[in-house]
C-alpha cells in the first residue's frame, strides 16, 4: 500500500476521532470482548490509534476484521463510546482506501495465516463458496472439498415444516442452516413435534451481517421472526424486524404447554460463542436442561462464550477460549451443545486438532421432544 | 426628570485633569464652557490628592443636597481613592473621561472632547441609581445545623465557641456521622472520631465523646430529629423539627442489663434493637424504633428505671438566621455494582473490607491467612456515564490503605489493584501510593467490565493489562470494590425543604464553584463537606471551619437592602409568569391581585400580579429587560438607558455601541483604559448593572441613532455574577438581529465574554469590531500584518519584498 493516504481518509478518521474523545482506554472493551484473547491490538488501541489520527496503521490494522460485531464491547464502554461501529468504520476505510478489495477475502486471508498443515479447513459448509473461489490455499483444504460437492448442483428437498391446523411461525433460517440439510432437518423435526410449526420466509439467505459485506436482508414483515443464528437477528433488526432465537422460543412454549424434552445424554457441557446475547442464551440452555432433566455443567459464562475460531466462516485454528472450553468439556465427561451451527462447526474442528474425545452438538441434535425417536445425528467427530 | 435635579439644585460638576494626562486630547476650557449653564462647574488639576480631597469634604459639608458630578477616572479607580469619602456618604456620579475616554482615543482634540462632553452630560442628564436603600435588618443571631457528622459537628462547635446559638440536629441517636463509624482512616491511618480540641483542653484534638465542645451551652443537640419545613426569609428562618423520641433516659448507666434481655434483632451495633454506639457518650443508649416491638423486657430489667415507653414525637419550631447542610454522603447502593458481581459471597465493597479486615488482624495473629489471593477494583460503578459519572476522590485512597494494611499482616497474600487512574493528590497522598508499591501491591492498569463466577463460586475476571496490552484472566478468593459515594438518600428532600438547588450528580449545588463553595444557591443557606461532593475528612474538617466563619460573617453584619432594584407597575402588569420564570433568584412571585391594586384593562376579574422580594433581588434587571408589558422599572430605567443612548450616540455619525456589564467586563475594560489601549473615538460604550438589563429595545434603539455595529460584553461564560444575564443577553441580541434583518438594515451584532485577564486584548477586539462595522475588516487585518512584518528584521536581499516596496 503506498504511504499517502488520501485526504478523504484522513478526513473521515478525524470524524471517527471526534465521536471517541471521550475514551478513558480503561480496557473495559478489551475484557469484555469474547474474542478479546485472539486480538493483536484490540478495539482499545483502535480507538487510541483513531485518537491519535494514525490513518496508516488503521489502514493496515487486520483486528478489524477479526471483530464479530457481537456488541459486547459497546455495551461494556462506560463512556458510552460506539466501539463496535468504530471497528465497523475502519473496516469501511480499509475497503475505500486500504486495498481491501473483498472483505470475505480478507478475512479468509487472516483467517489461513494462523492455519498450519495440522489445522485443515474441513468446517463450514457455507464457507465453502469462498474456498471454491480459490481464496484458501488448496493444501489447507480437507474435507470442505466434500462440502464443494454437496453444495453444488444439487437441488434441496425441504423438509416440512408445518404442522396442519396451527398457524406457523415466520422462520429465517439465515445461510448456515440453509447449507446444512440435517442440521435444518433437525430443527424442523423438534419444531414440528413440540408443535410449534415454523414457516421459512421468502428470501431468507444471506442476512448480510455487516462484517461480510452489505446485502441488506430481502425480507419484509411487521411480524416478529424467528431465528437461529444471532447474525440474523442483529441484520435483521438494523432493517427494523423484529426476532427471537427459535431455542429459546421452543423452550418457552414447551414450559407453556408442560411438555418435556428429551436429552441425547443426561449431562451437556454449555457453549454460546460470540454472537448469542450469553445470559438469555445461558439461560435458555439451563431452562432446556430442565425440561429434559439433564445436568448442565457450567463454569463462569465467559467460558462458554469465547471465540469458537470463525472468522468471516472461516476456521482459523482452535482459540484459547475454545481449548479451555474442551478440555472443561473432557474433565466432565459430558458433550457440548451449542444453538449456533457456526460454532458446532468449529468447535468440532477443534476437537479433532487438540485429539480429545468430546463429542458436540447443534441444540436440536441434542435436544428433541420426549417421546420421539432419538435423533439420527450422533453429533461426532468424523474420524 | 432625573432624581437629581428634582431638588431644584444646578449639580456641581467637578472637572478633574488628572494631573495633566488628559490635555493632550482633551480642550478642558472648551468642556468647562460647554456645562457654564446648566451646572456649577469646578475644575481642579487633580481631586484625588490630600487637598482635593479635602476640597472635597467641604463641599460635601457646605452643600450636601446639591448633586455631585465627577468628570475624571474610572468609577472603579474613583471608588479606591476616594474610599474614605465614601464611607462618609459622599455620592457621586463618576463620568468616565479618562480611561474611558481621554487615555483611549488618539484622535483630534475636538472629536475627543465632543466625546467627553457627552459622557458628562449623560451623568449629568440621567444618573445612575445609588445604592441608597439599604435598610439594615437585624439577623436572627442562631444557625441551624443540619448534620451531626464530622462536618456538621465542627461547624455547630466553633460556631457555638464563637458565640451564637446552635440548633444542631442529627437523624441518627448518636453524632459522628460515618467517619466515625469507619475504621482508621488516611492520610492519618488512625481514627475518624475526633474533633479539634478547644482552648479548655489538652491536646489538639479529642474523641466525640470525651470533646467539651460540643457541651457548649450555645449548642443544642437534637438528636433523631429531621427537618419537617423551612419558612422565612434569609436571616430570619423559621423551622419546623421532629424528633423521636430516645425511650432511654438520661439516668441510664450504661448497665448493658436491657441487651441482654432483649431478645428482638436489628441491624445496629449489638445486633439487638436496644442498642448503645458510644460515638459521642452523651447518650448511652437508645432503641432502635423500627425494629423494637415494645415488649417491655428492658423496660422491666433496667436498675435505674432509665427506660421510659410513654414518650412520643415531638414538633417543635426554631428560629435560625442561617441554615448549615452538612448531610454527607454514602457508599453507592448495590444497583449500582451487581456487573461486578456484588451480592455474590465473594466479592464485598471497600466499607465492608474495613470491617473484615478487623477480623483478620486476629487471623493474623494465629499465622492463618483467609485468602491468597484479592483482587480490589477502583472506578467501580464511578466514571461511568450509565452509573455514577463523577470520581468520588476518596476511593483511591481508601484501596492503598488496606492494600497496604493486608500486605503488612499477610506478606504472602497477593493484592492486585485494578485501577483506571490512581488519584492520589493532597498533603503526603503520593506518598501512600509509593508505600503501597513498595509494600508489592501490583498494580494493573485496566478495568474489568464484570466479575464472573465459575463452578465453584470463584471469582473469574477477564481484565485487559492495559500497560502490558494482553488480555488477562484473575481468578481472586476475593474482589473488593472500591465503590463511589452518592448523596445522603435525604440529601434531595432536605434541598426541597431548603429549596436549595441540587447539581447534575444530586449532591447539594454550590453557589460560585471557586469563589463560594460553602454557600448554595439560597441566600442563608449554606453547605459543607459530602454533602456538596464526595470528600476525605481533612477536606470535610477544613470545610467545616470555613463554613463556621462564613456564617459567622453572615449573622454579624446586618441584612442587604429590603427595597428591590426593581418595581412592579401594577397598572401595566398582567400577571404573566414571564418575569417569575426570568429571575435567576426567585425574587418575584405572582400573588393574586389585591382587590384596592390598579390593573390594566385587559386584566379582569382576579388576575395575578408579580411582586418582587427585596431581600431575595440583586438588581440584575432581567426582569425589567423582560417583561413584554414593560411594566417593570429598574433603578436604571428604560428612561435613563434610551437618554444615556441618545446622548452617547450624538456627534459622531455612525458610532459603535458598547453595552458592558460593570461587573467582569467593566473591569476588563477600565484596566485595558489603564494601560492607553486605543481604539477609535467613534465607540460610545454604557454601562449596565448586568448585561441581563439589555433588552432588544435598547439594541434596536441604538441601531436606529445611526449604530453602524454594536457588542454586548458580560461577564466569563457561564461565569455571569447574576448566573442568567448572559443567556437572556443572547436571547435579546437574536431578538435584535432577527428584527433588523427583517426591516433591511443588518449591522453586526456581537456578545462577548470578558474578565479582568482580558485587558491585554479588549482594545484588540474593539479596533477589529469597529473595522467589521465600518466594512473594512480586511484592510484592517491587511495593517495588523504589514504592522507584524515590519516589526520583525528584515533580512533584505533581491527578492524581499521589502526592499521593492
Amino acid at each position: 500500500m503506498s504511504t499517502l493516504v488520501p485526504e478523504q481518509a484522513r478526513a473521515t478518521v478525524r470524524e471517527l476521532e471526534a465521536q471517541c474523545r471521550q475514551c478513558l482506554q480503561c480496557g473495559q472493551c478489551i475484557g469484555a470482548c469474547p474474542n478479546g484473547f485472539e486480538l493483536e491490538l484490540g478495539p482499545r488501541r483502535v480507538v487510541r490509534m483513531i485518537l491519535s489520527q494514525d490513518v496508516e496503521k488503521l489502514l493496515k490494522c487486520e483486528d478489524v476484521w477479526r471483530c464479530s460485531e457481537c456488541q459486547a464491547c459497546t455495551e461494556a464502554c462506560p463512556m458510552e463510546v460506539d466501539v463496535a461501529g468504530m471497528m465497523g468504520r475502519v473496516r469501511e476505510l480499509q475497503m475505500e482506501f486500504g486495498g481491501v478489495r473483498c472483505p470475505e477475502r480478507k478475512v479468509a486471508e487472516i483467517a489461513t495465516k494462523r492455519l498450519s498443515r495440522k489445522n485443515k479447513i474441513d468446517n463450514m459448509l457455507f464457507g465453502t463458496a469462498m474456498v471454491s473461489r480459490g481464496f484458501i490455499p488448496s493444501d489447507l483444504l480437507a474435507t470442505a472439498e466434500m462440502g464443494i460437492k454437496m453444495s453444488t448442483g444439487k437441488v434441496r428437498r425441504r423438509p416440512r415444516l408445518t404442522v396442519e391446523g396451527t398457524e406457523p411461525k415466520p422462520f429465517y433460517a439465515g445461510c448456515s442452516l440453509q447449507q446444512d440439510k440435517e442440521a435444518f432437518n433437525a430443527t424442523a423435526k423438534v419444531a414440528r413435534e413440540l408443535g410449534f410449526p415454523l414457516a421459512e420466509q421468502e428470501g431468507a439467505g444471506c442476512c448480510g451481517h455487516g462484517s461480510r459485506g452489505k446485502v441488506p436482508a430481502k425480507l419484509e414483515t411487521d411480524k416478529s421472526v424467528f431465528t437461529v443464528c444471532p447474525a440474523c437477528d442483529y441484520s435483521l433488526q438494523e432493517v427494523e424486524i423484529e426476532t427471537e432465537p427459535v431455542w429459546q422460543a421452543l423452550v418457552e412454549h414447551a414450559r407453556r404447554e408442560e411438555l418435556k424434552l428429551a436429552a441425547a445424554k443426561p449431562r451437556f457441557v454449555p457453549y454460546v460463542g460470540c454472537l448469542t446475547d450469553r445470559e438469555t442464551a445461558l439461560g435458555s440452555l439451563a431452562d432446556a436442561a430442565e425440561l429434559a432433566d439433564a445436568e448442565m455443567v457450567s463454569s463462569y459464562p465467559g467460558l462458554h462464550a469465547g471465540c469458537c475460531g470463525a472468522l468471516g466462516a472461516m476456521f482459523r485454528g482452535p482459540t484459547e477460549a475454545v481449548l479451555k472450553l474442551i478440555d472443561f468439556a473432557a474433565e466432565n465427561e459430558a458433550p457440548i451443545v451449542t444453538p449456533c451451527l457456526l460454532c458446532r462447526d468449529n468447535v468440532r474442528s477443534a476437537v479433532r486438532s487438540a485429539k480429545k474425545k468430546v463429542h458436540v452438538y447443534f441444540w436440536p441434535e441434542f435436544f428433541q421432544a420426549a417421546g420421539t425417536a432419538a435423533t439420527t445425528a450422533d453429533g461426532e467427530a468424523d474420524d | 426628570m432625573s432624581e437629581l435635579r428634582d431638588n431644584g439644585l444646578k449639580p456641581r460638576v467637578l472637572v478633574c485633569e488628572c494631573a495633566g494626562t488628559m490635555g493632550e486630547n482633551i480642550d478642558f476650557e472648551r468642556l468647562e464652557r460647554a456645562f457654564a449653564d446648566v451646572a456649577e462647574v469646578e475644575r481642579s488639576p487633580v481631586w484625588c490628592n490630600r487637598q482635593g480631597q479635602a476640597r472635597l469634604l467641604e463641599l460635601m459639608e457646605e452643600d450636601g443636597s446639591r448633586p455631585l458630578v465627577f468628570a475624571g477616572c474610572s468609577q472603579d479607580f474613583a471608588n479606591r481613592r476616594f474610599h474614605r469619602l465614601f464611607e462618609r456618604g459622599l455620592r457621586l456620579e463618576v463620568a468616565d473621561i479618562r480611561e474611558g475616554c481621554s487615555w483611549v482615543h488618539n484622535g483630534d482634540s475636538e472629536s475627543v472632547t465632543d466625546k467627553a462632553r457627552r459622557i458628562v452630560e449623560a451623568a449629568i442628564e440621567f444618573p445612575g441609581a445609588h445604592d441608597d436603600k439599604m435598610v439594615l435588618e437585624n439577623r436572627v443571631d442562631s444557625v441551624l445545623v443540619i448534620g451531626g457528622g464530622v462536618s456538621g459537628t465542627q461547624a455547630a462547635a466553633e460556631l457555638a465557641q464563637m458565640g451564637h446559638r446552635v440548633e444542631l440536629v442529627e437523624r441518627r441517636p448518636f453524632l459522628g456521622g460515618r467517619a466515625a463509624r469507619i475504621g482508621t482512616v488516611f492520610p492519618t491511618n488512625d481514627c475518624g472520631q475526633c474533633l479539634p480540641t478547644t482552648d479548655a483542653q489538652a491536646g489538639v484534638r479529642k474523641c466525640f465523646h470525651r470533646n467539651v465542645a460540643i457541651d457548649n451551652e450555645n449548642m443544642n443537640i437534637w438528636r433523631r430529629a429531621t427537618v419537617e419545613s423551612v419558612s422565612g426569609r434569609p436571616g430570619d428562618f423559621e423551622v419546623s423539627l421532629r424528633q423521636l423520641p430516645n425511650i432511654v433516659t438520661q439516668d441510664c448507666v450504661n448497665c448493658g442489663l436491657c441487651e441482654e434481655v432483649c431478645q428482638v434483632g436489628s441491624e445496629e451495633e449489638g445486633g439487638k434493637a436496644i442498642f448503645s454506639e458510644f460515638y459521642d457518650g452523651r447518650v448511652q443508649r437508645t432503641v432502635d424504633l423500627e425494629a423494637c416491638t415494645f415488649c417491655g423486657a428492658c423496660a422491666e430489667a433496667c436498675p435505674v428505671d432509665a427506660i421510659d415507653f410513654s414518650q412520643s414525637p415531638e414538633l417543635t419550631t426554631v428560629h435560625a438566621g442561617a441554615i448549615l447542610t452538612a448531610v454527607g454522603c454514602e457508599p453507592a447502593p448495590a444497583r449500582l455494582v451487581e456487573h461486578l458481581g456484588y451480592g455474590h459471597e465473594h466479592v464485598v465493597t471497600q466499607t465492608e473490607m474495613a470491617e473484615l479486615m478487623d477480623e483478620w488482624e486476629e487471623a493474623s495473629w494465629l499465622g492463618e491467612q483467609p485468602v491468597k489471593e484479592l483482587v480490589m477494583i477502583q472506578c467501580a460503578g464511578s466514571r461511568d456515564r450509565r452509573r455514577l459519572p463523577y470520581c468520588s476522590r476518596i476511593c483511591c485512597m481508601i484501596a492503598l490503605k488496606h492494600a497496604i494494611r493486608l500486605r503488612t499482616l499477610f506478606p504472602e497474600m497477593k493484592v492486585t489493584i485494578c485501577y483506571l487512574e490512581m488519584r492520589a493528590a493532597g498533603v503526603g497522598y503520593e506518598n501512600w501510593f509509593l508505600a503501597a508499591r513498595r509494600a508489592g501491591v501490583e498494580f494493573l492498569r485496566g478495568t474489568p467490565s464484570e466479575v464472573q463466577f465459575d463452578a465453584e463460586g470463584r471469582p473469574v475476571i477477564e481484565v485487559e493489562d492495559v500497560t502490558a496490552a494482553e488480555k488477562k484472566i484473575l481468578r481472586p478468593d476475593l474482589v473488593v470494590l472500591s465503590t463511589g459515594m452518592v448523596p445522603a438518600n435525604d440529601a434531595g428532600r432536605i434541598a426541597e425543604v431548603l429549596n436549595v438547588d441540587l447539581d447534575e450528580d444530586g449532591f447539594i449545588d454550590i453557589l460560585d464553584r471557586k469563589n463560594r463553595a460553602t454557600e448554595t444557591t439560597t441566600e442563608g443557606v449554606f453547605v459543607c463537606g459530602s454533602a456538596a461532593g464526595p470528600k476525605a475528612l481533612v477536606e470535610c474538617n477544613t470545610e467545616a471551619s470555613a463554613v463556621a466563619s462564613e456564617i459567622h460573617n453572615f449573622l454579624s453584619s446586618a441584612g442587604r437592602k429590603s427595597v428591590p432594584a426593581s418595581t412592579v407597575d401594577a397598572a401595566k402588569c398582567i400577571g404573566c409568569d414571564t418575569c417569575e420564570a426570568a429571575c435567576p433568584f426567585g425574587a418575584i412571585n405572582l400573588i393574586e391581585r389585591p382587590a384596592d391594586a390598579p390593573r390594566p384593562a385587559e386584566v379582569k376579574g382576579d388576575g395575578k400580579l408579580a411582586v418582587i422580594d427585596g431581600e431575595a433581588c440583586r438588581g440584575c434587571g432581567i426582569c425589567a429587560a423582560k417583561c413584554p408589558e414593560l411594566a417593570i422599572t429598574h433603578n436604571l430605567s428604560d428612561d435613563a438607558l434610551f437618554g444615556r443612548l441618545r446622548t452617547m450616540t450624538g456627534g459622531v455619525e455612525r458610532p459603535v455601541v458598547g453595552f458592558y456589564c460593570k461587573e467582569c467586563a467593566g473591569a476588563a475594560i477600565s484596566l485595558s483604559g489603564l494601560r492607553h489601549d486605543h481604539y477609535p473615538d467613534s465607540v460610545r460604550l454604557i454601562e449596565l448593572p448586568c448585561l441581563g438589563r439589555i433588552s432588544a429595545l435598547h439594541i434596536i434603539e441604538a441601531a436606529r441613532l445611526g449604530a453602524a455595529g454594536i457588542f454586548l460584553a458580560g461577564c466569563a461564560e457561564e461565569r455571569c455574577q447574576y448566573r442568567t444575564g448572559d443567556l437572556s443577553a443572547e436571547e435579546q441580541i437574536e431578538l435584535a438581529r432577527e428584527l433588523l434583518e427583517e426591516a433591511g438594515t443588518p449591522i453586526p451584532l456581537e456578545l462577548w465574554h470578558l474578565c479582568a485577564v482580558d485587558r491585554h486584548t479588549v482594545g484588540r477586539r474593539i479596533r477589529l469590531f469597529c473595522a467589521r462595522a465600518e466594512g473594512s475588516e480586511e484592510a484592517y487585518r491587511a495593517g495588523i500584518e504589514l504592522e507584524r512584518v515590519g516589526s520583525v528584521p528584515c533580512a533584505g536581499g533581491g527578492d524581499c519584498v521589502h526592499a521593492s516596496a
